[in-house]
This record gives C-alpha cells, structure tokens and sequence, in this order.
C-alpha cells in the first residue's frame, strides 16, 4: 500500500509539472496584461503538431527546440494582429477572441493534421524503463521533469537576472509608471506574450510523447491549469508552481482510493482553498477583490 | 494612445474563476448539410460525435453514410425519391446534446430516418427519443446491451455488435493466450459497464477470475496511476476496455511502462483508428474487430475499400462499415416495405438479411427477429506492428466467428418488444 503511494505521489508530480508548465504561461500573460489566454490548449497543441510535423527532417531533439520557438513566434504574431488592439477595453474582449482562437487552433489543427490521433515516436533511449521495480520511473519521465525544472529555472532566472524580465515583473504591479519611464509597454507585452506561449509549445512537445496527439490534447490540460493558478494564487508564479503540483499530486493520490473521482478532486481543492484562503495559497493580499 | 488605454482593466480574481467555468463549457455547434438534390427528397439525420473524443471514429462514420447515400441515389433512391443525408454533432459525451439534436433533426428537417450514436450513452438518449416521435432509428456503432436489450425499441436497430457478443467472442482466446487472471481498465459509462459485465460472465465461465477493476472518466489522459494498480495485483493480463483517444493513451503509457514485457496487455473491441495513432511497439494484444478491410476472398470487400480509399485516400474501418450498413439498412428496409412509414419498415426488416454488397463479411449478416440486432461475424485476433498487406494491416485475424455462436438467445438479451397499437 504504501509502496502504491510513492507511486502515485511521483506519478502525481510528473502530471503537477506538466500542469505547472502550462500555468506558468497563462499566468505570465494574465499578470501583465490581463488577458486570459483561453487558446492556451491550442497553442500547447500547434506546438506538438508543430514538432510531429518538424520530426521526420530534424529528428526529436532538433523538433523539441525548434518547435516551441516556432509556436512562439506564431503566438507573437498573434498578439501583435489580434490581441493587442483590445487591451484598452474591457477583459471580456480579449477573453472572447482567445476563446475564439481556442476553436480556430484546434479546427485549425483539425483540418491540417486530422481528427484521429497520429503515431508520435521519442527516442529510444529515453522510452525504456529504468527498472522493473521501479517501472514508472521511465526515462522519458524522468527527462520531462528534468526539462520542466530547467525551463522553471530559467523562467525566473529570466524574471530575476535580466532586464526584460524585471520589466515584466515591473509591469505587472504597476505598468503604467513602468510606461511613464520610458519603456516600451507594447513590446513588453509582445515579447512576455511570447514566452508565455513558448511554455506552451514545450509543454505540447513534451506532452505528445506520453498522451496521443490528436486535437484536443491541449484541451483537456488547460482546465487544470486554471485550477493550479487559482489555488497557487493569482499573481504568484511560485504559487502557480506549487499549485500545479499539488493538484497532480492530489489526483494521484485519490486514483489509490477513489478512482472515479480522480478529475473532481482538483475542482474539489479549488473549492476548499477559495473558501478558506480566497487569494489561493501563495496570493498577494489586493488582488482578491 | 493615452495611458489609460495602454493599460486597460485590471482583472480580478473573480473574472479568473469565471473564465475557468466557462472554459469548461467549451462545446462546439454547427449543423451543416451535406447534400440536396431533386424534389421531396427522402432525409437521414445523423447524430453522431464530430467533435471530442470520438470525432476520428464518428467521421469515419459519417463516411460510410456518405458512400452508402451515392451508392442509393445512384440505384433509384428509397421508394423512387433522392435520398440526402442531414449531419449534426452530437459531441462525444454530452446528452444533453444528443438529444437536443435529435429533436431538431425530427422535429424542424422531419427526417425519415435517425441514425447514431458512438457513444452508448448517447444511443440510449436518443433512441428514447426517436421511440417516442416514431422515426425509424438505425444505431450504427453504440455498443451497450440495452440498446437492443432491456430498454429495446421495435424502431430501433444496431449494426455493430452486443458488449455481450464482443466478450463472448474473444474471451476463449484471451483466456488461450492470455491467461485466467484478469484486471480490468475500464471506461466509467454505459459501453465500459457492460463490456466489463459480459466479460466477468463470460471469464468465469471459462474458468478465469476478476483480480480488480478501475473505472476511469472518459477522456481520461494520464492511465498511470490506474496502470500502477492493475500491476500491483499481478494479475496475468489487464484488459483494456477504453476506446479512441484514451486507448491510444492507456496503451502507449502501459507500454512506455514496460508492462507488456510482464503482462499480457490485451482487451476485447478494438479498431483500426486507435492501432493507427499508436507507435509501432504498442500495436499488441488479442481483440476482437468487428470488421476489417483485408478479407481477400470476400465478394465486394475490394471495391469498397477502393471506393473509400478514393474519398479519404484511406482504408476504410470498422466504423466506417457500420456508417455505410446503417444507411443502406435504412434504404433496404424502406423499398422492401415499399413505404416510408416507420412501423411498415421495422416489420419488414424484422429477420432482414443483408445482400453481400453491404454485408462485406463471409457469412449474411441479419436483424434478429424481436430484438432488432444485427448478428454478423466477428473477427478475433492481434494486433501487428506491420503486416504483410500494406501500412494500415495493423491486424491479424486468427479467427472469424459466426454471430449466432455467440449472439446468445433472444430470452437472455432481455428484449421484449412492444409495437404501437
């Protein structure tokens, strides 16, 4: 029994990170520029269709970098066209047109690709367990939280150590003087847009080898990750962080127990931590109007 | 640009949470209409999922029914008039849906005939439905027993097998090769309850044992904990009873795992379209097909996946066969009884056989009397990483099985059927 726990709490984190990676962009993007990016899910699969696509030329490391850059670049682009002429308005507009584009991308995707899952093939190196003990420590497991960890770690070396990064961080509790001393607020917003998205592209490379790919892979992903952000706390990335582990962890854990209430339980935390801590673990008190 | 409008609204958390609801509801709508010729043509409404989970298996679907429908217009149309196929999305699990649907399609197009639906759930709401209204409704791929069992309708019909036959069929094979101790990973709705059943009935039978059973929500993406259960238990095989999408992640995951190399993984439906998004070392496992395209000495099967492969540059699948049946049935039914009344026609395809031209199998497939259950062959075999005839030869059948072998009797599938007065 026991044994059935460690189990699970890994398997849990490898699902929290995946759930973290997402929510990580979503609230990159919410933080500064008050949008929600409902096309999340899309993007997350662009990117894997993108690298599925790139594989046969490039094989399965040129396609995980070139991939999430590429959904990058199209995510900037997108911004730039569609996304960045409502930002004066009201948050409905933009939450309207990324819900949208949610639909846009996964028909997109539809029509390009087909609605049936398609065969995805990761390295062999990386497909085989590490022991039959421990059989779900599998190597392309193990990589992909290794690969979560560094992009983590990246991301607030980005945040920390480098202008762009302490612009955004800037921006995001107080744009308006950040515009008034003369940075670029419209660039600010296009590049962070963009690496929000490029979380989500890495997240669909990284996600095609263990789900199938078919259209709809980034949707069911992205209600998790909503909840992650809600139960980090809105405003925090180390609460979105922590958030989307716990939520993985949490769904593991009550596979043991409860199969069938393996999806509710991180609707159930939701609940829990909006009635006893309505701005989510590590929220910043002021923003929970 | 001012300030003020750089900067825009600040959201609050409330927004957020609403969003997040929202999201939930994302549903996808849109009727379309595939085509329209000629005066007063005769119409089919099918209500199936395009969209979800099972969107691959319900377009395969809606292929058949398009070839069956040129096939019919081209030989003179249902008692003389064109026939035209009206198409709407069903979703893949929500009834509300379905059934909303089905009523538009009655009530608003007045269609002759309903077809659908993949999920079983959504079958059994629908055929509710289409009883009460009294439109003649063909099931093309919706498994559940009670379709044609407990809650069976005189107008309503099913093409693609019982769970009960599917379990029946390949369970002295499982237990052949696979084993008697068996795990069960089970889709939590109407098909996976009565797949798990009739398995258990027909295991234990068969001397074998249930050592545990998960139910998982359909959709479900991570099976790894679930995995971790089923091999805790160590049981000689764990059966995969999941469909579409979430086969094709149960059974990738299990095999990233390694579990195939200490247990049998197998099941009993299984169907082109998952084999083909699966990679190569994951195409495993004894499991019943209910149709498949390489059957070289069986009249008309060659033309018809030339016909197909000529729309969809693909072999056409279980699904698709069940599209193209369900229509053709429905024309059959319709010219036999030389009417368009739904009560003349469920009499007349009452024990109706099926010609080989629509039947592509080697024995002829019919409606059981009664019941309303077509009983055709059944195909038990593996699945193959390559096979001889080409890319898409993904399995190889051991075994074609007589329906009535295993169709059970009239008594047991608990149908009793009551017609209008």
């Amino acid at each position: 029994m026991t044994q059935l726990i460690l189990f699970n709490v890994f398997n849990g984190l490898v699902v929290g990170a995946f759930y973290a990676l997402m929510a990580l962009g979503l609230s990159l993007i919410l933080n500064l520029s008050g949008v929600i990016n409902f096309a999340h899910g899309g993007f997350l699969a662009l990117g894997a269709y993108l690298a599925y696509t790139l594989m046969p030329y490039t094989g399965f490391w040129g396609a995980l970098v070139v991939a999430p850059v590429l959904t990058a670049v199209i995510g900037l682009a997108i911004e730039r066209v569609l996304i960045r002429p409502l930002y004066g308005r009201d948050p409905l507009y933009s939450l309207l047109l990324t819900f949208g584009l949610a639909y846009v991308l996964e028909d997109g995707a539809r029509f390009i690709w087909g609605a049936q899952s398609v065969p995805y093939p990761i390295p062999a190196s990386l497909t085989t367990p590490l022991s039959t003990e421990f059989f779900f420590l599998t190597g392309y497991r193990l990589f992909m939280v290794a690969l979560v960890a560094v992009a983590v770690l990246g991301l607030f070396f980005i945040l920390n150590r480098t202008r762009l990064g302490i612009r955004i961080r800037a921006g995001t509790l107080d744009l308006e003087t950040v515009s008034v001393l003369g940075v670029n607020v419209r660039v600010l917003r296009n590049l962070n847009f963009g690496l929000g998205i490029y979380l989500a592209g890495l997240a669909g490379v990284l996600a095609a080898g263990m789900l199938g790919l078919q259209p709809t892979i980034g949707t069911s992903l992205i209600m998790p990750s909503f909840v992650a952000i809600i139960v980090g706390g809105l405003g925090s990335l180390p609460g979105t962080l922590l958030g989307g582990l716990l939520i993985g962890v949490a769904s593991g854990l009550t596979t043991v127990f409860l199969p069938s209430a393996t999806e509710a339980v991180i609707y159930v935390m939701m609940g829990l931590v909006l009635l006893v801590r309505p701005r989510g673990l590590l929220g910043e008190e002021g923003r929970t109007q | 640009m001012s300030g003020q409008d750089l900067l825009g609204k600040k959201l609050s958390r409330r927004t957020v949470i609403k969003a997040a609801a929202a999201a939930g509801a994302l549903q996808l709508t849109g009727p379309f209409i595939i085509s329209a010729r000629g005066e007063q043509p005769v119409k089919i409404g099918l209500d199936n999922p395009l969209t979800g989970t099972y969107a691959a298996v319900g377009k395969n679907e809606l292929i058949g029914c398009q070839l069956a429908i040129e096939q019919i217009n081209a030989k003179g149309g249902i008692v003389g008039r064109p026939v035209e196929l009206i198409v709407e999305d069903s979703t893949s699990g929500d009834a509300g849906t379905a059934v909303q649907k089905a009523r538009k399609l009655i009530e608003r197009d007045h269609v002759n005939f309903l077809l659908g639906n993949v999920n079983s759930a959504l079958a059994l709401a629908m055929a509710d439905v289409s009883s009460e209204k009294k439109v003649l409704h063909v099931v093309p791929g919706g498994h559940t027993d009670a379709v044609t069992g407990a809650t069976c309708h005189w107008n309503v019909f099913r093409i693609c097998n019982t769970t009960q036959m599917e379990a029946n069929a390949v369970t002295p094979s499982l237990i052949k090769n696979a084993g008697k101790k068996w795990y069960y990973i089970t889709p939590d709705y109407a098909f996976g309850h009565t797949l798990q059943a009739g398995l258990e009935k027909a295991c234990a039978k068969a001397g074998g044992t249930k050592l545990g059973a998960d139910l998982t929500p359909l959709g479900t993406t991570d099976f790894s904990s679930y995995l971790i259960k089923a091999q805790a238990a160590k049981p000689d095989v764990i059966i995969f009873l999941t469909q579409g999408d979430d086969m094709v992640n149960a059974l990738k995951q299990a095999v990233q795992f390694g579990l195939d190399k200490r247990f049998h993984l197998a099941g009993a439906q299984q169907e082109l379209e998952p084999l083909e998004g699966l990679p190569p070392e994951a195409r495993i496992g004894t499991w019943v097909f209910e149709w498949y395209w390489n059957q070289p000495n069986v009249p008309h099967v060659k033309e018809f996946v030339a016909a197909i492969k000529k729309k969809t540059g693909r072999v056409p699948t279980a699904r698709t066969w069940f599209g193209f049946a369900s229509t053709w049935s429905c024309a059959l039914g319709a010219n036999s009884a030389k009417s368009l009344e739904a009560v003349k026609i469920a009499k007349a395809m009452q024990g109706m056989k099926l010609p080989p031209e629509v039947a592509l199998m080697p024995d002829t497939p019919y409606f059981r009397a009664g019941q309303n259950q077509l009983i055709p062959n059944l195909y038990v075999g593996h699945a193959q990483a390559k096979g001889p005839a080409g890319p898409d030869d993904l399995f190889h059948v051991d075994q074609v099985v007589k329906g009535p072998d295993i169709a059970g009797t009239l008594e047991e599938s608990g149908c009793k059927m009551t017609w209008p007065a």
